[in-house]
């Protein structure tokens, strides 16, 4: 006589919670990653229409600040200068910018500075980030105790512009 | 009578549905954040500075021109000359000025005559533009008597 079994199928237990915790892990990687939306902000850009401020202002020996920006024919920075002094081309010639300004007008938000003027010189092919980052070093920097912005100069004016390098 | 004792019931948790919404959401963010990375289809690469900050308050009128290079899904350059993208569609800075002149109009149509002076002309212009093209852009601007600027720039985290 033939028996046959019938057996219930064996129960496959896969243990799910490890590929849980590596899946949440790898979630909450991925979530923490995220920038959905990278800031943007503004730089303040006062940019008068009149006429150069020639005055010179006597009593903290201020003329208009002039800061150049000389480059190749692809725009690549080869030379930034303050008056006749040359800063270098690198990221630390912004820095000496900043230094340079800072020692110009003596403290940030010195009521004497007011009515400075920077004049900003670059020639055509200068690529904007340049001239966007000598703007931003000329009018501050941020301050490493308060975190807020310590303004140097508020008047940003540009030089004509200079024609193409043929 | 002898009594069996009870076997203890494991809970058995069904686990399937929690696994399958984790991998979902796990590859939504995936490809979220690709997404993020590439932004090859931007036409506007705006530099970055440590000193640009977010606006506290938007100006009451704005005159948004956004200046760039039209790309290619890559990210190259699809043309070297960059254009003002203004009102839909693509205008060399050479021919913005009769552009900005109709946008004064209107404006001064719907605002009144005294608008212009009210009226912050936000730049976004993009990071490889020649400089002096930007200046002539704020140029066309001043010409037609628009006088207050912002330029816009990434917020550079350090």
């Amino acid at each position: 006589m033939k028996f046959k079994l019938h057996l219930p199928p064996d129960k496959f237990n896969l243990p799910l919670a490890p590929m849980l915790d590596i899946a949440l892990l790898l979630m909450m990687f991925f979530v923490l990653n995220l920038k959905l939306v990278t800031p943007q902000g503004n730089l303040d850009l006062n940019l008068p229409i009149s006429a150069p401020n020639l005055v010179q202002r006597a009593d903290v020996n201020l003329t208009d600040i002039k800061v150049g920006l000389h480059s190749d024919r692809n725009g690549v920075l080869t030379e930034l200068t303050l008056g006749s002094k040359n800063l270098g081309n690198d990221d630390a010639a912004f820095d000496r910018l900043n230094r340079e300004i800072l020692q110009i007008i003596g403290r940030p938000g010195n009521p004497l500075t007011k009515d400075v003027e920077i004049e900003i010189d670059a020639d055509f092919e200068t690529q904007y980030r340049y001239v966007a980052k000598a703007i931003s070093q000329c009018t501050g920097r941020i301050d490493a105790q308060t975190k807020q912005i310590a303004r140097y100069v508020e008047k940003i004016r540009f030089a004509p512009p200079h024609k193409p390098k043929a | 009578m002898k009594l069996r004792p009870l076997e203890a019931n494991s809970p058995d948790t069904d686990m399937t549905p929690i696994i399958d919404i984790v991998f979902l959401l796990l590859m939504l963010f995936m490809i979220v954040i690709n997404f993020e990375n590439s932004k090859a289809e931007d036409r506007t690469r705006l530099p970055k500075d440590g000193l640009a900050k977010p606006p506290e308050v938007r100006p009451e009128h704005e005159l948004v021109l956004n200046f760039g290079y039209k790309r290619n899904r890559d990210g190259s350059k699809a043309e070297s000359t960059p254009t003002v993208y203004f009102n839909d569609r693509d205008v060399e800075v050479g021919r913005l000025g009769i552009e900005l002149d109709q946008e004064r109009r209107a404006m001064e149509q719907q605002y009144g005559n005294r608008v212009i002076d009210d009226v912050t002309v936000l730049i976004r212009a993009d990071a490889d533009v020649p400089a002096g093209l930007v200046q002539q852009l704020v140029q066309k601007c001043q010409q037609n008597g628009f006088t207050k600027f912002l330029l816009r720039a990434m917020v550079e985290q350090k």
